[in-house]
């Protein structure tokens, strides 16, 4: 052993490795600090730490099925509004149609009526020009035979 | 002896004379005990309670100034922990390791920070708990008991298989090593703080003023590398006894 006097004074109290009741009561008192800490400061303060990991891996996953959720309703919008955009194409469509349709029914029955007024106005005109001729024919007759005694009145 | 002609010659002697092996002894029933080891280390224990009460007393989910401050601490902490131990096995040693290094740290900066040399004992001299042999023996068979713990609890009886392990060639080797874990835990804490504790004291002798500044920064980055050395290797202690040897 080293023999310095103030490194190991075994006669004399002292020296630097001098073992006493130091030891022991210096572990129990780590051990008490150990306790009193894991209680107002470990403890606590891992709680708060968990606790926040926890809420904002919950916050996390509540938000991502939010931003599903958002998507699949735009989605839905979209579908929505596509096919909106579709049916009001097709109710144009029909609408032009029917108008369509309105307008050549009545263009037709504009023709007919055209067509039945000038056929009345022909058979009419027909009626009228076979009993003007008929009034004809007979005025002829009786101016021929007018004629006829005309003639033969001055022959004679 | 030669430290009465240095108190002679030196007229700083009240402020920086060399003491070593010099304790102040209290006496409970048969037990002889070294007082001013206790009073410093009630100092740093009053100090990191009084801390860890006020940084924990009004916690919040997002964290204000005090509370941001232990968080970090405590998640540095737990780094330690987790990075020598394990994901899985850290947790309920985190108050272990992050005691340890707390109270070393505190004992360190203690002896370097506060001028100890003002306040008189009748004998020997306040100064880190940390550079008394009976502070850091404590310390390191501490932490050999809880190693021995942790390995009993996780594996029970096959937990002494590791001796033989990888071969039983090196079973004395094993055994030796359960004895210089604690002797080098013990002595490069003790004779780190010692050693920087005599340096600075020796410079001060010497030369008062400025000089032994640069040593006193080395000292105190070198006494939070030591708590951190500790800590960190009680923490693989306790992480290589619980480990499993090709078991699992």
């Amino acid at each position: 052993m080293i023999d310095l006097p103030f490194l190991l004074a075994e006669e004399i109290e002292g020296g630097l490795f001098d073992f006493n009741g130091t030891l022991p009561l210096m572990a129990l008192q780590f051990l008490t600090l150990m306790v009193l800490l894991n209680t107002i400061f470990y403890k606590p303060v891992t709680k708060v730490l968990d606790e926040r990991d926890e809420y904002i891996r919950t916050t996390l996953t509540t938000a991502s099925s939010m931003l599903v959720k958002a998507d699949e309703l735009a989605a839905k919008y979209e579908e929505d509004l596509s096919e909106a955009r579709r049916n009001a194409q097709l109710k144009i469509a029909s609408s032009q149609k029917e108008a369509q349709n309105i307008v050549s029914e009545d263009i037709k029955k504009a023709q007919l009526n055209a067509e039945k007024l000038i056929a009345e106005a022909s058979k009419q005109l027909n009626v009228q020009k076979e009993e003007a001729l008929k009034t004809l024919e007979n005025q002829v007759d009786t101016l021929s035979d007018q004629i006829k005694v005309k003639l033969l009145s001055s022959q004679s | 002896m030669y430290q009465n002609s240095l108190i002679d010659f030196n007229p700083y002697n009240s402020l920086s004379a060399v003491e070593v092996g010099k304790h102040l002894y209290w006496k409970i029933g048969s037990l002889q005990l070294h007082g001013q080891v206790f009073i410093v280390s009630w100092l740093v224990i009053a100090t990191l309670l009084t801390l860890s009460f006020l940084g924990t007393r009004n916690l919040q989910r997002i964290p204000e100034k005090f509370q941001n401050f232990m968080e970090f601490i405590l998640e540095f902490l737990q780094d330690i922990a987790k990075n020598q131990i394990g994901e899985h096995e850290y947790r309920p040693w985190v108050p272990y390791i992050a005691t340890l290094f707390l109270f070393i740290l505190g004992c360190n900066w203690a002896g370097a920070l506060i001028p100890w040399k003002l306040i008189h004992l009748p004998e020997g001299e306040l100064a880190a708990p940390t550079n008394d042999i009976n502070t850091t023996v404590a310390l390191s068979l501490l932490t050999s008991l809880a190693y021995f713990y942790a390995g009993l609890s996780k594996k029970g009886l096959g937990y002494f298989a590791r001796y033989i392990q990888p071969t039983p060639v090196l079973l004395p080797i094993n055994i030796l090593e359960d004895f210089t874990k604690p002797l080098s835990l013990s002595f490069r804490l003790f004779g780190n703080v010692l050693a920087d504790e005599l340096v600075v004291s020796v410079f001060t002798l010497l030369i008062p003023i400025l000089i032994p500044l640069p040593v006193m920064i080395l000292g105190l980055f070198a006494s939070s590398i030591q708590a951190l050395i500790f800590s960190t290797l009680s923490a693989a202690y306790i992480g290589e006894a619980m480990e499993g040897h090709g078991e699992e």
